[in-house]
């Protein structure tokens, strides 16, 4: 089995041929950084100093030519052929509470959440517990690689993992999983992985922000924080975006929760009004409306935020005009 | 406790137009040297897992060699998306051939 070294910590682990660099050293309970798992972010490169890798996706958006001049690869991407030697700063923000570990899911329930959105409930081989907040991957078998979704659920022992995706246009894997998964059936499943989980020690507020596929784990956040003692005094505002009435989910989704409309809040927003569409909610992007709910208070909150791109952006934008402090701030870069 | 003085490395051992990382206590810090003039901001870029003191030095500006992003040295500002919070910089003294911050 290829063994990876990094020389500047004296720092060994095993890699199995069937696994990546990254996703192994994270096996070993070691910081490597990383996000999105999938190639996109770039967040876990690394250069290789001596040894052959294999690149699984040669056309990962996070890795460009001049990466490849300068011997600098993906760790979620690479496969050694041989024993490494590679270079990178491990961080201990990256270390995993429970380490992640591949398994199967047998579909046992679906549930459509919105016209695009569905719930994929799976029953694990070997039960694995995650944070609030955090993903997995999921490997259809008739499926090229891997693709991360946030679970949705909140599970002491992990039997269960549940996910809320949303339907991708012409995607390969929720069309496998949307068209072609029925239950009984199962998925190859790895986790849990990410960085934006629920801070029950912090001394704040909380407020979700989530969009589109950003659903799942603001799911799950919420579902933690309300059940979580530590946070029994918090005010939870959970913001939820979508371009019109359809894309919103049903209230019963958060209404079941105890406490709402006293300490867990709902602000649904859309943000393509149709003229006589019957819609009297609010209207516009999930980060105006949290200025315009919250205005100064959300430099105090504990802010978690998952949703598209320009979503993701346009949050950011936000939380540095505002001066929120980032530390406050969670999220996984996914792009 | 703020003003609290804190010695970082010696002038010499940061070369021009190089960055050396120096860690002290919880801070990990990023000493630049520009044509004698020294700098100091957080190592750890603030958008991603990247070291600034290993990053290539364009002038006054560093770039980030995970995403490409930069920074200016002297005041710490974006230059470069995808980063879009400014790094924290520091005070900087020099007190005989040692290179001091305030924090």
């Amino acid at each position: 089995m290829p063994q990876i070294l990094i020389p500047a910590t004296q720092t060994a682990f095993d890699c199995p041929p069937d696994d990546t660099i990254m996703r192994a050293a994270v096996r070993h309970g070691l910081g490597f950084p990383y996000e999105c798992n999938v190639g996109s972010c770039g967040n876990c490169k690394f250069e290789l100093l001596e040894g052959e890798i294999e690149h699984l996706r040669k056309d990962a958006p996070g890795w460009t030519e001049r990466d490849l001049q300068r011997k600098r690869y993906l760790g979620c991407q690479a496969k050694p052929l041989t024993d490494c030697k590679i270079k990178l700063n491990l961080r201990d923000h990256y270390k995993s509470h429970f380490v992640p570990a591949k398994t199967t899911g047998t579909l046992s329930a679906i549930e459509d959440i919105t016209h695009d959105i569905r719930e994929f409930r799976f029953t694990l081989a070997a039960p694995k517990p995650f944070l609030p907040g955090q993903y997995g991957l999921i490997l259809p078998t008739d499926v090229h690689g891997a693709r991360a979704y946030s679970m949705s659920n909140v599970t002491a022992d992990g039997a269960e993992w549940h996910f809320q995706i949303r339907r991708v246009p012409n995607g390969a894997c929720t069309g496998a999983l949307f068209e072609r998964l029925s239950v009984g059936q199962t998925v190859e499943l790895d986790g849990p992985y990410g960085m934006a989980y629920l801070r029950e020690d912090a001394p704040r507020d909380i407020v979700l922000l989530g969009g589109g596929s950003g659903l799942s784990p603001m799911v799950s956040l919420v579902r933690a924080a309300i059940a979580s003692e530590k946070l029994a005094d918090r005010q939870i505002h959970f913001f939820y975006g979508g371009r019109t009435p359809r894309d919103l989910f049903r209230e019963t989704l958060l209404s079941v929760l105890p406490g709402y409309g006293s300490r867990l809040h709902y602000h649904p927003a859309i943000s393509m009004p149709e003229e006589n569409g019957g819609w009297t909610g609010k209207v516009g992007f999930v980060h105006d409306i949290a200025k315009a709910t919250l205005g100064e208070k959300l430099r105090e909150c504990e802010i978690y935020f998952a949703g598209p791109p320009l979503m993701a952006e346009a949050v950011m934008k936000t939380v540095v005009e505002m001066k929120i402090p980032p530390a406050q701030v969670h999220f996984d870069q996914f792009f | 406790m703020s003003g609290q003085k804190i010695e970082l490395c010696k002038t010499t051992e940061v070369d021009e137009g190089t960055a050396i990382k120096v860690e002290k206590g919880d801070l990990s810090l990023a000493v630049f040297n520009l044509n004698g003039a020294f700098y100091v901001m957080d190592d750890l870029c603030s958008h991603g897992p990247g070291s600034l003191s290993e990053g290539p030095i364009h002038g006054d500006v560093v770039e980030c060699d995970f995403h490409n992003g930069s920074f200016n040295i002297t005041t710490g500002e974006v230059v470069d998306p995808p980063c879009m919070i400014p790094q924290r910089v520091y005070q900087v003294t020099i007190e005989g051939d040692a290179v001091f911050i305030t924090v």
